[in-house]
């Protein structure tokens, strides 16, 4: 794991949060830990922010193996989920004169009926809390944690959140309409996030994302700081005179010229793909190649996690 | 009357193997709907729906099809109104529509689409179908909407949000009158909380909406019944090789543990083995490359493997279908894939 202005010893001023976002299915958690290791890894310590609760994500990655296996780089990794009921509740009980009087305001029919109903508080509450853990970075006190990653959820509710600091604006009055407008602003400052959506080289997924980076660029202010293409084939990163093409092998018995013609339709596809998102997006790319076997996560994570050269500088 | 449920993360083709399933069905003779409730419009390509058209019918003439196929997307918008008029009385109705945080609900409420899935779902039911496919949004989180209608069931039909919108119109009436002073107490502190105008304009809007939402609830019950009763309903599981085992673990427990019937998990796109005798002089990339997509399609085929193994005997049909060669996109396409999946 290399990358300009990555932190060593001394903290700089601000880091920004590292969000993988994109469609479902593309590897947005596979490339957030993978990432949190890599980090991890080099000495650093590491909050991983997950969209899914652990038990859920227990589901795809088993930490509990990855922490037997590489209980050094265990120990700076951390995952967590940020759990908006639980963040709206605690906000609220700094508010209250007695813990008497909190509890019996947040446990009342009232209140967790409006929490549920309300639309955008559980968004606000969640970005509240991302903020938090990523000014705990800049504290000098031990404890703090050297990098923070996002692995966002699927594109529609990632953006519902994002939106949600204007809508609240918009429509609504309160406490909450300070809050909205203040992380409306902190989550559209350059510096201070690095948000790159993740893509398959396939038709849906590449549509998605081209829409997902005008609408984060033009509907939310938010810069994009390039593209991983996960789930690359290595033809892919071969240089040109290698280029595969029908003349490549001929004279194969049928049932291997079937298995070639697949894999140069499959090669074509990705290859048009790609060409699709450089004429509809500036970059840069970044080509994940698709791990082909793996006998534990850790071992999958780690063969991702070698690959990720993306660049963690604080954008420009 | 059949319905046939689609589950499966991002990505997986459910939206094909739906939309193959119920052409298969539209071939056999049968008048059939496939309806999405997910927002991705992945379904207007497929079927080659007109924009801005929400249920169209779908052109088989080319395959002497004896049956109809139609397809819907769900217009949130649309089938939350048809609720409120069907279910108010026209005065209510109307001052609902108006109702300044009836847009605002409608447009953020994360899960007034699963909401709606199921009053979208009754509709299609009474416009007498006789297979109903369902494809639903592309997450784990799909089953919110089977879970959603009996949560705004218990919701609303709590004594609580009764109170919370009566409170309401009583304390602007007849300030302090009537009401313990606690709860007028917690309502204030909630109101300090969440913002007055917030407060106030959810229970006012709510004060009418649960008048509506009972008649929505009654009926929702009732769908929700019917999809459980494994004579009309089947739910099907759709996934890719390397998120197989737990894709399936997951939704049928998930399924099970809401006493839905599973009916059949699918691992798509799986690929031809590709083993392609190389000359000696073949160059390295392309040696390279080639293992690549043999090791890639020898581990899915080992994933496949152990899901049969695993599911044989759990759920009654374990089937798989190759990687076609492009995505699938409009009837022709899913006429061949229809080709790969077992005759019912």
């Amino acid at each position: 794991m290399t990358g300009s202005g990555l932190p060593t010893t001394d903290r700089p001023a601000r880091l920004p949060i590292v969000v993988f976002c994109g469609k479902g299915g593309v590897g947005k958690t596979t490339l957030s830990l993978a990432l949190g290791l890599g980090y991890a890894r080099s000495g650093r310590s590491v909050v991983v922010v997950s969209s899914q609760p652990l038990p859920d994500l227990a589901m795809t990655v088993s930490l509990e193996r990855i922490r037997a296996e590489d209980p050094a780089a265990a120990a700076n990794l951390m995952v967590t989920y940020i759990d908006a009921r639980e963040i709206l509740a605690a906000m609220f009980e700094r508010q209250f004169p007695s813990t008497y009087v909190a509890r019996k305001v947040l446990t009342s029919s009232i209140y967790k009926s409006l929490i549920e109903i309300a639309p955008g508080l559980k968004e606000i509450a969640f970005l509240s809390r991302l903020r938090e853990l990523a000014d705990t970075r800049l504290q000098p006190a031990g404890g703090a944690i050297d990098a923070l990653i996002w692995d966002a959820p699927a594109t529609g509710h990632f953006l519902e959140t994002l939106n949600v600091t204007r809508k609240f604006e918009m429509y609504l009055s309160g406490p909450f309409a300070q809050t909205g407008r203040e992380l409306q602003q902190y989550f559209s400052e350059r510096a201070n996030l690095l948000l790159i959506p993740v893509t398959t080289l396939e038709e849906m997924a590449v549509e998605e994302t081209v829409e997902l980076w005008r609408t984060l660029e033009h509907g939310l202010r938010i810069h994009p700081a390039g593209i991983a293409c996960n789930l690359v084939s290595p033809m892919l990163q071969a240089s040109a005179e290698a280029t595969l093409n029908a003349d490549t092998l001929t004279g194969l018995p049928p049932r291997e010229a079937a298995d070639l013609a697949f894999v140069l339709d499959r090669h074509r596809i990705e290859r048009d793909e790609l060409d699709t998102l450089r004429s509809s997006l500036p970059g840069p790319f970044h080509l994940v190649r698709r791990v082909p076997q793996w006998s534990s996560d850790l071992e999958l994570l780690s063969a991702v996690s070698a690959q990720l050269t993306i660049a963690t500088a604080t954008p420009g | 009357m059949q319905i046939q449920v689609f589950l499966g993360t991002g990505g997986v083709g459910k939206t094909s193997l739906a939309s193959a399933t119920a052409l298969q069905a539209a071939l056999r003779g049968e008048r059939c709907l496939v309806l999405a409730i997910d927002p991705a419009l992945r379904l207007r390509t497929a079927l080659g729906m007109a924009p801005g058209v929400s249920q169209q019918k779908v052109d088989l003439t080319e395959y002497a099809a004896s049956g109809e196929l139609w397809a819907a997307l769900m217009d949130v918008r649309a089938s939350l109104d048809r609720a409120v008029r069907l279910y108010g009385k026209p005065a209510q109705a109307q001052r609902i529509l108006d109702h300044p945080i009836y847009h605002t609900l409608i447009a953020s409420l994360a899960g007034m689409q699963e909401l709606m899935a199921i009053e979208r779902l009754d509709q299609a039911i009474n416009e007498g179908f006789g297979t109903i496919v369902i494809d639903t949004a592309p997450t784990r989180h799909a089953l919110e909407f089977l879970d959603k209608p009996e949560y705004f069931v218990q919701l609303v039909s709590s004594p609580i949000v009764r109170l919370v919108g009566r409170a309401y119109r009583l304390w602007e009436r007849t300030p302090l009158a009537s009401l313990s002073r606690a709860t007028l107490e917690v309502y204030a502190r909630v109101e300090a909380l969440l913002g007055t105008t917030l407060v106030r304009q959810i229970l006012d809007f709510y004060s009418v909406f649960f008048t509506i939402a009972e008649g929505y609830a009654q009926r929702a019950r009732r769908t929700a019944a019917r999809l459980r009763d494994p004579r009309t309903t089947g739910f099907a599981i759709v996934t890719t090789p390397f998120k197989a085992v737990r894709d399936t673990a997951f939704f049928a427990h998930e399924l099970e543990a809401r006493k839905f019937p599973v009916r059949s998990v699918t691992v798509n796109r799986i690929w031809p083995a590709v083993e392609v005798e190389l000359p000696p002089d073949a160059p390295p990339p392309i040696a390279e490359t080639l293992r690549w997509y043999h090791d890639v399609s020898r581990a899915q085929r080992r994933a496949w493997e152990q899901l049969r193994a695993d599911y044989a005997g759990r759920i009654p049909n374990v089937m798989q279908v190759p990687e076609l060669p492009r995505d699938v996109d409009g009837v022709a396409a899913l006429y061949q894939l229809a080709q790969h999946l077992e005759p019912r």
